[in-house]
């Protein structure tokens, strides 16, 4: 983790830190990384592929379509809508 | 030098479900108001959790056995960051670490040949809202009946090097696509949609150039055009040093024929994927993975050879199994008929006509094929004749419950068998008109197609016409 890739990160994750908060992050990413380091050095070539940390597995749901809400009740609290859209600040890509 | 364009494709095809990826509201939002089908979870509000619509794992199974994937027994969803009010969750949930598919291969054909294009991974993702930015000058409008409707998105390797090849790909992806029945695949309708990544490197080298990234095209003519002028762009940056290429993310102006650059192109680390907590592990078991695979349809080859041991020239095959809709129509009505030859010609001519005539494609038939081989029936068998045959066609796109038997004789369409009848008419219509008759009998044959119009009028088109002909010329022969 350098000054660079901390930059970008900010940038992309839309914060503002503190010249200390900086600090904060650059020495604990710098932690993070000799831990990994220490993982890296495991060898992992015949170990079966993990991906999730429980023996779980999703329910799923039928094709079935459900409505379950008005628009207008979810557009209640919305701060501002229009013609039956939500209004948000002006966006161009 | 010699230069080759080096093209992958990431293609996002909207899967014809009924209902959302993780929700139960309707996938299908044509033609009603913004933000008719949404809820809380599509809406992305805080709590809610997503439940996995088990038709969206079935279709992307489904899509990557077609593709010759691998399909991975258990396979994860995973957030990607993506901050932008179309998607309100500030996330998309989507596949990165295990997809659903990969490992897979296409085929293609063009003029240079087969060749094979390798597929890196389908995954199974949600796709955007819809923002709108010309209602008001201030304010941005957001609609998210589309958030969350299904996707899959085919990540090629970069084994795609022409305009050609990459409109062979995509025609062969859509077919195979259409084949499954897991989605419309129509550009047009937005259905499916390509973002085309392209390099430039001397022929011969092993090693890529700067990637451009083009994205969300949506027509082939379109995605050809860019294809060439972001390959003569490159070369000419590195062989003038016009520019210096950057890896980046580019628009395409159709209209202006030229690409734009909008941002430099980001990297799979920038999106900060990390497993989804709320969406447990699919994992597929044998029944399940059984089931899909036993779903499969033939390949369009295996119609193909079928057709032509039915008889039908190696064109006529090629034109039915081309489409899964009219290989389906053409083998109902087969199936009733049992006149390949003529259920093929009919399909291929007069049921294309007719679409052609409403500006629909082959994958709006909804024609009935077993009417279809019913009303090939009535023609084979003398009951009606072609030209009616071809007007019950017309009415059977009308109404596809009609009968076309019942149909033929409530509308008076049924040919007459009463020879008696013909006479009658054929002795009027001479009468009527002594001077075509003259004529004909002068050596004028021509002639002979006055009369002959004015018999099938009266006879309502209810007479096969080699016989009218028959009769109406031996008719004034003994005159």
């Amino acid at each position: 983790m350098d000054r660079e890739t901390l930059r970008r990160l900010e940038l992309l994750n839309q914060l503002k830190l503190t010249e200390d908060e900086k600090q904060d992050v650059l020495s604990f990413f710098e932690l993070r990384e000799g831990e990994h380091k220490c993982l890296e050095a495991i060898d992992t070539e015949n170990t079966e592929r993990m991906v999730h940390v429980l023996p779980v597995m999703t329910v799923v749901r039928e094709d079935k379509v459900v409505k379950t809400f008005e628009r207008e009740d979810l557009q209640r609290q919305a701060p501002e809508t229009d013609e039956g859209y939500w209004c948000v600040p002006k966006v161009m890509e | 030098m010699n230069y080759e364009t080096v093209i992958g494709l990431e293609v996002h095809v909207e899967l014809a479900t009924n209902s959302k990826i993780f929700c139960s509201c309707s996938a299908h939002s044509f033609g009603t108001d913004p933000n008719e089908h949404v809820c809380p979870a599509c809406c992305g509000m805080p709590g809610m959790l997503p439940v996995v619509n088990k038709r969206v794992v079935d279709f992307g199974m489904k899509a990557g056995m077609m593709l010759n994937c691998d399909i991975n027994r258990v396979t994860t969803f995973d957030k990607k960051s993506y901050y932008y009010p179309d998607l309100p969750a500030a996330y998309q949930t989507t596949q990165w670490f295990a997809p659903v598919a990969v490992n897979g291969l296409v085929e293609i054909e063009t003029s240079k040949g087969k060749k094979g294009v390798r597929i890196k991974q389908i995954h199974m993702e949600e796709d955007a809202g819809k923002l709108v930015h010309d209602i008001r000058e201030d304010t941005t409008h957001v609609d998210f009946n589309r958030t969350s409707v299904p996707l899959i998105e085919i990540v090629s390797q970069p084994d795609l090097s022409s305009a050609e090849e990459v409109e062979a790909y995509l025609e062969r992806l859509k077919t195979l696509l259409r084949y499954a029945k897991v989605a419309e695949c129509e550009m047009a309708h937005g259905t499916m949609r390509c973002d085309v990544n392209l390099s430039v490197r001397p022929e011969g080298s092993d090693k890529l150039g700067v990637r451009a990234e083009m994205k969300n095209m949506n027509s082939i003519e379109a995605i050809k055009r860019a294809i060439e002028y972001e390959t003569a762009r490159h070369i000419d940056a590195i062989e003038n040093g016009t520019e210096v290429l950057r890896q980046e993310t580019r628009r395409w102006d159709d209209i202006k024929g030229k690409s734009y650059a909008m941002r430099t192109k980001e990297t799979a680390g920038d999106y900060r994927y990390f497993p989804d907590p709320n969406v447990m592990p699919v994992v597929i078991d044998d029944e399940w993975f059984d089931s899909v695979k036993d779903s499969l349809p033939e390949f369009p080859e295996v119609k193909r050879e079928k057709y032509i041991s039915l008889g039908l020239s190696e064109y006529d095959a090629t034109r039915l199994a081309d489409s899964i809709a009219i290989a389906e129509c053409f083998e109902d009505a087969f199936k009733v008929c049992n006149n390949a030859k003529e259920a093929a010609n009919w399909v291929i001519s007069d049921v294309t006509r007719v679409l052609n005539a409403k500006g629909m494609t082959y994958e709006q038939l909804t024609l009935s094929g077993k009417a279809l081989g019913e009303l090939i029936n009535l023609v084979l068998d003398s009951k009606v004749s072609r030209a009616n045959a071809k007007k019950i066609l017309d009415a059977l796109f009308e109404d596809e419950s009609l009968d076309p038997v019942k149909y033929a004789e409530e509308n008076d369409l049924v040919m007459s068998n009463d020879t008696g009848l013909v006479d009658k008419v054929i002795a009027e219509v001479i009468a009527s008109d002594p001077k075509a008759v003259a004529d004909f009998k002068g050596g004028k044959e021509k002639a002979i197609m006055a009369l002959f119009g004015k018999c099938m009028k009266q006879l309502k088109g209810n007479v096969d016409p080699q016989t009218l002909r028959t009769m109406l010329i031996e008719a004034i022969n003994k005159l």
